[in-house]
């Protein structure tokens, strides 16, 4: 295949293990996110990648070629990295250029290719201007320029977006995924920003304590996260989490959460008598005003508006506490919280997690 | 608690040697008794110089500040009758966390039992009942935002004044630590002015919220009428996230209405809506503004655009979809997946009601909403 496959890889301190056993390919032309909090080792990672730190075991491969021996310049990697990195004394055409200049590119192809790359970065009025002249957002477009100028088989990108406001950060959201696609590497993009992770990810792998705990597409991560703590990553609002014990019956089976018989769609005899957290994310929970047989009553404490939504903050008659999240046009109604509110929820939202060992109880297949 | 008064407040800073600094100019707020006010803005914008004037940390270079009628930006921090968190924390090094929060209190008559049952009951809504016994230098930076924080609420003063309250929070609890905190402020009735950056925190909070540029008061409102009326471009767009989409536009006269076509990067029109007649002059140059998740995507009926779709990226709740029309680059967010790739085409509609203008110049907001 072309791109990168990561095989086996481990990598240890005096502190202690930093990656293990870690493995994941990603194709020419694909985005994989590496996410993770912070001390996960993501960073470690890239540069085994680049070939700057050497794993203890396994594998790099690039393009179907092992590179684990070869030296970084000879991997054809591109990297930037969240503090841009930038050489100060440089001006922006020769920060650029400087992996063009490694290998002794001829200076008309080398004007050519700085030209294009920083065209479509939007910094060919800046050329000439030095780091210390370029705002952060200029300062990070030429870091990704001078990352894609050699045009890399596989490029690496460390938080790219963290340094830079929040409005930046969105608009180069949006046009990250066009312009790597026009370079048709493979790219391991790291960060600890969810929506980041959902928007430029084909595939996110989530990296806990130096392995990778889950491997899968953003929507997936979303519906089906393998364990609380992945479920608690993704999500604004973090999920609800509430503990049970299930009863299953056959195929039908309840869970008692708030006081209440609550049925769940599918078979889990397997996990019947275990204790249990319930998963409900917010955007699941349906709030009304008005009493319904099947709903529960909720005291509604305090109303949230954010952007496109408001957060409901309600607690039940037990103490529960539970956010919902109901669309702006409806929130009005809410005023400013301090009363009775009736909570519904579909069985087949509520996700399953041991509460033993936190990972995720899938229902049974037929 | 008390109501806060800030009249025609100035704040000027003479440094030695240098021209002089107007960080606030002639704020006027009335903050209700019981009220949530956010005193939102950039860096630099004088936010946090009216907190410390009201705290009693910065001189009032000209104005008055009064709470409960009582004039006191001449007293003392101490008889001021405020209570605050600092962006620094600035916690006592020598006390435990539980000895931090109570600290306040223990000039009050009453019991210790109480005093206990008060700090458990404020550090375990803030998330921090687990390392009362521990120092000021051994927790996090979140965990020491939390004690300052939670010293400030504890006492319940007739004003609290809270300095970027949150901003040192793990994502994972900030939905539910700020449904707590304003749980807590409705509770208690208490009057509190906070200074954020953020305008998500700014809307999550307040009751109403300042909006303030270059030291200058630009809007105070509640959060809807601040999104849906926003006095200026720049609170239009300081406000909301996506940024609200703004286009340049023209304004023309069409039989007994207007026709206002958006124009595209080199000045062509890229869509044209039809509006009943507007009071703003045909051919006037004006910018056109509508909030991303008020663009209607994939719409049956009548259809204003034809977007050509550059990402679509779901979030797991929502979609953002970025399209382009005649050169215009549009940002729309939808609470539902919408099936469309990179290069797909897809009908937009603008709803008039959901469109601002404001003047190509000034950046004052001319209407809002343009009435069907």
């Amino acid at each position: 295949m072309t791109g990168l496959e990561l095989r086996h890889l481990s990598k240890g301190f005096k502190s202690g293990k930093v990656l293990d056993d870690v493995s994941l390919s990603v194709q020419a032309g694909e985005i994989v996110v590496v996410f993770g909090p912070s001390g996960t080792g993501k960073t470690v990672l890239l540069r085994i990648v680049a070939g700057v730190q050497e794993p203890d075991s396994g594998s790099v491969v690039i393009d179907e070629e092992d590179v684990t021996e070869a030296s970084p310049e000879a991997r054809g990697v591109g990297m930037a990295f969240q503090n841009f990195a930038l050489f100060p004394h440089f001006s922006t055409f020769d920060n650029i250029a400087s992996p063009l200049e490694a290998r002794a590119t001829p200076s008309a192809k080398l004007k050519e290719q700085v030209g294009a790359v920083a065209r479509m970065l939007k910094i060919d009025h800046v050329l000439g201007h030095a780091p210390r002249e370029l705002s952060n957002g200029q300062k990070q477009r030429t870091a990704l320029a001078r990352a894609l100028v050699a045009q890399p088989k596989v490029l690496l990108l460390d938080d790219p977006l963290r340094n830079v406001d929040a409005k930046l950060r969105y608009e180069m959201r949006l046009e990250l995924p066009r312009l790597l696609r026009t370079f048709n590497a493979a790219v391991i993009y790291v960060t600890q920003d969810y929506k980041e992770a959902m928007a430029l990810g084909d595939h996110i792998a989530v990296l806990r304590n130096g392995r990778i705990e889950q491997w899968a597409p953003p929507t997936t991560v979303y519906r089906e996260p393998i364990s609380i703590d992945v479920a608690r990553l993704f999500g604004d609002p973090t999920i609800n989490l509430l503990p049970c014990r299930l009863e299953a019956n056959g195929a039908s089976g309840h869970v008692t959460l708030f006081g209440r018989r609550v049925p769940i769609s599918g078979a889990y005899n397997h996990a019947a008598g275990r204790d249990l957290i319930v998963g409900l994310r917010p955007e699941h929970v349906a709030v009304s005003e008005t009493e319904a047989p099947d709903a529960i009553p909720f005291d509604l404490d305090a109303v949230m508006p954010v952007n496109v939504r408001s957060v409901l903050y309600l607690r039940g008659k037990g103490g529960e506490e539970l956010l919902a999240t109901v669309s702006e046009s409806d929130s009005g109604r809410f005023g400013r919280g301090h009363r009775q509110v009736w909570v519904r929820f579909a069985p087949g939202d509520l996700l399953l997690f041991d509460a033993a060992t936190g990972q995720r109880i899938a229902p049974q297949l037929h | 608690m008390a109501q806060l008064l800030l009249d025609s407040v100035s704040k000027t800073y003479r440094p030695r040697g240098k021209e002089p600094v107007q960080a606030v100019k002639r704020v006027s707020l009335d903050v209700k008794d019981g009220e949530i006010v956010a005193l939102l803005g950039s860096s630099g914008c004088g936010k946090t110089s009216m907190l410390r004037m009201i705290a009693g940390f910065e001189d009032v270079t000209e104005g008055a500040i009064r709470i409960g009628g009582k004039e006191i930006h001449k007293l003392p921090p101490a008889q001021r009758d405020v209570a605050m968190a600092f962006e620094g924390y600035s916690l006592y090094p020598p006390l435990k966390v539980r000895e931090n929060i109570g600290f306040a209190l223990l000039r009050e008559r009453g019991g210790g039992a109480d005093i206990e049952k008060r700090v458990n009951h404020i550090a375990e809504l803030l998330e921090i009942g687990d390392i009362l016994d521990r120092y000021p230098t051994v927790i996090s930076a979140g965990q020491q935002q939390r004690t300052s924080l939670a010293r400030a609420l504890i006492r319940r003063a007739p004003v609290s004044l809270l300095d970027e309250p949150m901003s040192q929070l793990e994502p994972q609890l900030r939905a539910i630590l700020r449904a707590r905190l304003k749980d807590y402020l409705i509770e208690h009735k208490m009057t509190t002015v906070f200074v954020t950056h953020d305008q998500t925190e700014a809307i999550a909070l307040a009751d109403r919220i300042a909006v303030m540029e270059k030291g200058e008061l630009q809007q105070f409102g509640t959060p809807s009428e601040i999104k849906q009326s926003p006095s200026n471009l720049f609170v239009a767009s300081f406000i909301g996230e996506p940024p609200m989409n703004i286009f340049d536009a023209a304004i023309s006269a069409e039989g007994n209405g207007a026709a206002i076509s958006g124009l595209g990067p080199n000045g062509e029109p890229a869509f044209h809506l039809r509006a009943p007649a507007t009071d703003t002059n045909s051919g006037r140059r004006v910018r056109l503004g509508i909030r991303p998740h008020l663009i209607e995507i994939g719409a049956n009926g009548s259809v204003d655009a034809t977007g050509r779709v550059i990402t679509n990226h779901w979030l797991g709740d929502q979609s953002h979809i970025c399209f382009e029309i005649g050169g215009c680059s549009v940002v729309g967010v939808t609470d539902r997946p919408i099936e469309a790739r990179a290069g797909d085409s897809l009908p937009v509609r603008f709803p008039l009601g959901a469109v601002h203008l404001f003047d190509a110049d000034s950046g004052r907001a001319l209407a809002h909403g343009l009435g069907q």
